[in-house]
């Protein structure tokens, strides 16, 4: 089972918002499309042989793990649906005292984009930051 | 959501990010403005406790991020010897992902900015960066010595 500390979402909170402060908003966006391209080139790879259900299993592995509350559901084989409930990074963040960077679930967003571009999927995602919850959709492009 | 399971090839592309597009400096910078700003829980324990309160700080997020090591605490010295260190654990398994080079630099800027404003010398010995092996030795400033 993989180690979960969850204080290293203050970490990746902090180096967002260092890239955001020094170099601008476009800096942050191409860091986060390089770790999607480079970290998640595995999921890419599972969700163009398998589909949706690679998605479906990596959330419900991670937010699993980090103790979300949360719920996966699909109103047809081409949309996939995550909604969180409690997200566990903004919560932990908040409880431990760290500072959460103001655009911090852009990082969700830009994240899933890139995935789901290069895989032929298309995603969006709905988030109140304020109070740790969003609504993530994935849906097979028309054609692939 | 990038997951604090994922962190780490996250923190390592950050990492090489910022040197390939800002430079070697522009990294440096990101490693002292992140012992500032986000290492305040080891701060108020070495402000405290001292040697004690590093092995508390030790104790307590190397359990979580697992690994293998040997953490020692005596009057005068703070020592761990780091046998497999989770976080290059992670980047060695991770094969589809080219590590940054100086991964492991990072634990030395970091710890020892928070460590030595105390009155304490803190060496990092980087002994294997691909095994991840390692010691951070921690011990009293001459002058300060003696007082535990």
């Amino acid at each position: 089972m993989a180690n979960v500390h969850k204080d290293f979402h203050g970490c990746l909170s902090y180096g967002l918002k260092f890239l955001a402060e020094n170099y601008g908003p476009a800096e942050v966006e191409a860091y986060l499309r390089r770790v999607a391209r480079n970290v998640y080139s595995p999921l890419i790879e599972s969700l163009r042989e398998r589909g949706l259900p690679a998605l479906r299993d990596h959330w419900n592995n991670i937010m699993s793990l980090e103790g979300a509350e949360f719920d996966l559901h699909s109103a047809n084989d081409d949309v996939l649906v995550l909604e969180v409930r409690r997200c566990p990074a903004v919560h932990h963040m908040r409880e431990r005292g760290y500072e959460v960077w103001d655009q911090f679930c852009e990082s969700t967003r830009i994240v899933n984009d890139e995935i789901c571009r290069r895989a032929g999927y298309s995603s969006s995602t709905e988030y109140d930051q304020q109070n740790g919850r969003c609504v993530q959709r994935f849906r097979k492009e028309a054609g692939r | 959501m990038i997951s604090c399971t994922e962190f780490i090839m996250a923190y390592s592309e950050l990492f090489a990010f910022l040197e390939e597009r800002h430079g070697k400096d522009a990294l440096i910078r990101f490693w002292e403005g992140l012992s500032d700003e986000f290492l305040h829980n080891l701060r108020e324990l070495v402000a405290e406790k001292g040697l004690a309160g590093m092995h508390e700080y030790w104790s307590h997020t190397l359990t979580e991020e697992g690994g293998e090591h040997a953490m020692t605490l005596a009057d005068e010295e703070f020592r761990i010897e780091m046998h497999r260190c989770p976080s290059v654990a992670v980047l060695r398994r991770s094969r589809h992902l080219k590590p940054y080079a100086d991964y492991c630099e990072h634990c030395t800027v970091l710890y020892r900015r928070v460590i030595e404003p105390f009155g304490f010398k803190c060496e990092t010995i980087i002994h294997d960066p691909v095994e991840g092996r390692c010691t951070l030795r921690v011990t009293p400033l001459p002058e300060n010595a003696g007082g535990g």
